[in-house]
């Protein structure tokens, strides 16, 4: 195992290199060079001059981006055209609020879309069917950050039963946290059960069609042990490969859900640099996001091998 | 199970499905994406008209009327600023759907040119491409369009822009696997042969293959275009004031969300049906090219109770009772009456009709016939293993004094395993591909008869041993793939006699095995058999197996018993046509051989059973008389036979190939 784990990580440095190399290459494409970003409009040319400098954009390219990687693998990805923060602190302070919003929606969208995509393939063409592929079809269909202010009007401005804005830090009280999770993690993960659910459905019909059903049933394995134990294992395997989308997915929506709410998480600080030009920031959020997704990649990798022994052995 | 397949194959899925037409056709068909399209392009035709439909001008401000409900003057309310939202939802679904296809644009024109090529060229421009696409697909869409935005500006044109770069990664593989998928087909060779150039095979091979999954992806992105467009207006760097998009108003309404909630409903629902309406036009497009979906075999078995299908059934079902015979040993499992049939579009087709037999302890009934006569149904109706659409018209099943088919779905489930075991054909597929052979074998003895986890170990060390399996203690803990297709059955066996079961139903166990490694397995479960003292069911479509094998041997033919009787009396002196055409046919070296020599024609197909013998369109000796009416069994003591012409048959087919 620990040398299956150290193979695949080798193998995600050249996934990484590139994904840097995009990422910097990011600023070719901005309207104006960053050092004229920086000094802003008015300067003068001795300013701008001396903000190059400053910045090194006066060097060769493949200078310029031996130095900000370099400076990436050690964990510093710069500063801020427009603050003295550095990306990395700005990233690391947000960081976990975007991560346990997306862990707990991904939480919820498990047990929500494998649930109902289990139901619905076992009591396939009855009203749960229905239901859940209907409810599957307008979910995918909802922006999350709708049914978010959907859930807000409803439970924190109407019924008053959570606070309508707001993130509680898990140091300060866990309950806070879980409680001021629950309404933009419910959305989002909502919206990820549709996909979800309709892949969980369509597995495990194909599962329980298979000759392998039929010998557990053959050797008189009760109707819910074949599902639960045998069935679902089997099934799976694509769930995983779609359960690798819905992180990416979940990430991205969770940037527009965190508004709603008015949670400060990598959204803000994203749409913040959005509108600033602010490539250091961007490029950073990039990287640390590309690295997160790999990791959780990984993890989903193992798991596959679990549920598919053909492909642990190969 | 290949027998069932081919049976609702033959019923279900006509080999025209994927032409063209069929395909217009089925989309047709299918009312909700019918349904969808119409919504779809009502909306869109709003929203170019929008000018002619909107009541005020989207951006005319009454502050003094702001967030008002809905009533005449505005039938969908304003908002914060007293605009009138019905009007500013026409003229903002303008923007998004602009947005949506000039994206979708983009994406196709990017990633299906660059396919294509990479696709044609292969190597090194293949594999560079392919990575860059894998680091793109890595950074979660949104984030991407956001940083694409954040370098190029904000604004309306650079979100499509951002959009369509990021969404033509999805379009660039799509083409690619095309490509490749057509590649290896052999009319490309072919026309590269014959000296096409690259640029021909392509427009004439494979942009007709590609363009159908193609359409289905634009379709769908477009839904995503649309949800992630409003988004991004939202977060307010998509499309920026004086214009409004979907996205925007929501923005807005955002930030009055706690004084109104209204305001937020009306673009948001129109976000969700489009973008529905889009993602069902897209899947019904999608299924409507593809193939059927296999029927599940889960099924709860229920006796039929519907009197209207049970008076669809046709009147001519022979109704022949060979009950009333006494059976020398007492029967372990006496089959009476059994008749099965398939649901098809709420018309009952009968599959099996009226079939009777008795299995004694310590012996074996051969099911014999070719493909398509019913055997294994029967043989898995038994346990109670019908698979939908199939179901029991008549009969009943007595295993053990108890008729079968009056236990419920527990009960049932503890005889199956414990005093039925099942032996499949093709081993391979009847293993489970996640779990240990050793789970496998555990399972039943651990459900039925609650040994710990440690015993049930043991006794499938024990198992495996006894069925021969060489070094059980390392290969216990092995996956079946590790296994070759005779050693999988042998875990098969081990399987279906953990719990020592009184009878054993094996369905053609040995078809998908070498010829050597079949009589291997033949003589494992004769010994077994005798060892234990177990009935056995045998399904199978070879003679010789039969008369290697069985003490008695029921002949089934279009889902009727033909002949039954001892082995002995049915060797030496086959009554009826289609016996002794088996006979002459014995397809020794050739498993899956369905041909019978000497006769022509096929066993008819389900719902297509002649009225008269059944057997008599391929029949050398057919009379009108055979035609006429159902024919009924007839008895030469404990040897039956369903045939008018056994006294006077053909002089040189007496007993010559016995």
């Amino acid at each position: 195992m620990g040398k299956l784990l150290a193979t695949r990580l080798i193998s995600l440095l050249p996934l990484l290199f590139l994904v840097s190399l995009l990422t910097f290459s990011l600023t070719a494409l901005l309207p104006q060079e960053p050092a004229a970003l920086k000094v802003g409009d008015n300067a003068t040319p001795e300013a701008l001059h001396e903000a190059r400098k400053e910045l090194g954009t006066d060097r060769p390219w493949v200078v310029q981006y031996g130095d900000w990687a370099g400076n990436a693998v050690t964990g510093d990805l710069g500063h801020s055209y427009f603050s003295s923060v550095p990306v990395t602190r700005q990233i690391g302070d947000r960081i976990g609020i975007t991560l346990s919003l997306t862990a707990v929606a991904l939480l919820i969208s498990i047990i929500v879309g494998v649930g109902a995509g289990i139901l619905a393939a076992v009591y396939r063409g009855s009203p749960i069917d229905r239901v859940a592929t209907v409810g599957a079809s307008i979910g995918t269909a909802t922006p999350a950050f709708w049914l978010a202010m959907f859930l807000a009007s409803q439970f924190a401005v109407r019924w008053h039963i959570f606070d309508a804005t707001g993130y509680v830090r898990p140091s300060e009280s866990i309950s806070g946290w879980l409680k001021s999770l629950v309404m933009p993690a419910t959305a989002l993960g909502l919206a990820g059960a549709a996909t979800l659910a309709r892949q969980t459905r369509s597995a495990m019909i194909g599962v329980l069609g298979r000759e392998y059903v039929r010998t557990a049933l053959a050797s008189g394995l009760p109707r819910r042990k074949v599902i639960t134990r045998y069935a679902l294992k089997n099934a799976l395997g694509p769930v995983l490969t779609v359960l690798g989308f819905q992180v990416t997915f979940l990430i991205g929506s969770s940037f527009v859900v965190e508004k709603v709410f008015g949670i400060e998480g990598l959204g803000s600080l994203a749409v913040n640099a959005v509108l600033r030009h602010d490539a250091p920031v961007i490029q950073g959020l990039v990287i640390v996001i590309a690295i997160v997704v790999v990791v959780v990649n990984l993890l989903l990798d193992m798991l596959y091998g679990w549920v598919n022994p053909k492909v642990r052995a190969s | 199970m290949s027998e069932i397949a081919v049976e609702g194959g033959t019923v279900l899925a006509p080999e025209e499905m994927r032409e063209s037409s069929s395909v217009w056709r089925r989309l047709r068909a299918n009312r909700a994406a019918m349904v969808a399209a119409v919504v779809l392009i009502l909306i869109l035709a709003a929203t170019i008209f929008a000018s002619l439909l909107a009541p005020y001008s989207p951006d005319k401000q009454q502050l003094l009327n702001s967030l008002a409900s809905p009533s005449k003057a505005h039938w969908l309310g304003t908002d914060d600023k007293g605009r009138d939202t019905y009007s500013r939802l026409l003229f903002a679904g303008r923007v998004a759907f602009e947005v949506s296809f000039l994206s979708v644009g983009i994406a196709v024109l990017v990633g299906v040119p660059i396919g294509l090529f990479v696709g044609l060229r292969g190597g090194w421009w293949d594999r560079i491409v392919m990575r860059v696409v894998d680091a793109i697909m890595t950074i979660p869409p949104l984030v991407s369009i956001l940083a694409l935005v954040g370098v190029l500006g904000v604004g309306i044109r650079n979100t499509a822009i951002a959009l369509g770069v990021v969404f033509s990664t999805g379009f660039l593989r799509l083409t690619r696997g095309e490509v490749l998928a057509v590649r290896e087909e052999a009319f490309v060779d072919a026309a590269r042969v014959t000296g096409l150039s690259n640029r021909r095979i392509m427009w004439r091979h494979i942009l007709p293959v590609a363009a159908p999954p193609l359409i289905v992806q634009a379709t769908l992105m477009l839904g995503a275009a649309m949800l992630a467009e409003a988004g991004l207006s939202f977060l307010g760097v998509g499309v920026q004031v004086p214009d409004a998009s979907w996205g925007s108003m929501l923005a807005s309404a955002q930030a009055v969300a706690t004084i109104n909630t209204f305001v937020a409903i009306p673009p948001g629902l129109a976000i969700l049906v489009s973008v529905l309406c889009l993602n069902l036009v897209g899947d019904g497009i999608r299924d409507a090219m593809a193939r059927d979906a296999p029927a599940g075999l889960f099924s709860r078995r229920r006796r039929l109770r519907v009197a209207g299908l049970l008076s669809a059934i046709p009147a001519n079902q022979p109704l022949v009772r060979v009950g009333d015979q006494v059976a020398s040993p007492p029967a372990l499992l006496e089959v009476s009456g059994l008749s099965i049939g398939f649901v098809v579009n709420s018309r009952m087709l009968p599959a099996v009709s009226d079939i009777s037999f008795a299995v004694a302890a310590g012996e074996t009934v051969a099911l014999v016939g070719e493909s398509g006569c019913g055997k294994t149904i029967t043989a898995l109706t038994i346990p109670g293993l019908l698979p939908p659409p199939g179901t029991i018209t008549s009969g009943t099943i007595t295993f053990g004094g108890n008729d079968l088919l009056d236990l419920d779905a527990t009960e049932m489930s503890k005889v199956r395993g414990r005093d039925i075991g099942m032996v499949f054909q093709e081993p391979g597929a009847c293993l489970n591909p996640a779990f240990t052979v050793g789970d496998q074998i555990a399972a039943p003895l651990r459900t039925h008869l609650g040994l710990s986890k440690r015993a049930a170990r043991a006794r499938a060390i024990e198992l495996m041993e006894r069925v021969g399996i060489p070094n059980p203690e390392r290969r216990i803990g092995q996956f079946p793939h590790e296994f070759s297709g005779g050693m999988a059955q042998r875990v098969m066996i081990a399987i279906a006699l953990a719990c020592e079961p009184k009878l054993l139903i094996a369905d053609e166990p040995t078809t998908a095995l070498d010829v050597t490694v079949q009589n291997q397995v033949l003589d494992l479960i004769a010994s077994l058999r005798d060892e234990l003292g177990m009935g056995v069911v045998f399904v199978t479509h070879d003679l010789a197996v039969v008369a290697d094998l069985a003490d008695r041997a029921v002949v089934l033919y279009a889902g009727q018993v033909v002949e039954s009787g001892p082995v002995a009396a049915i060797f030496s002196d086959p009554k009826h046509p289609y016996t002794r055409a088996l006979m002459r046919s014995v397809p020794r070296n050739e498993p899956r051989s369905t041909d019978l020599v000497g006769i022509a024609g096929s066993v008819p197909q389900l719902g297509a059973w002649p009225v008269g013998c059944r057997f008599a369109p391929r029949c050398e000796l057919a009379t009108d008389e055979c035609r006429a009416l159902p024919i009924q069994m007839d008895r030469d003591g404990d040897h039956e036979f369903r045939c008018i012409h056994v006294r006077d048959r053909l002089p040189e087919a007496v007993g010559s190939q016995a």
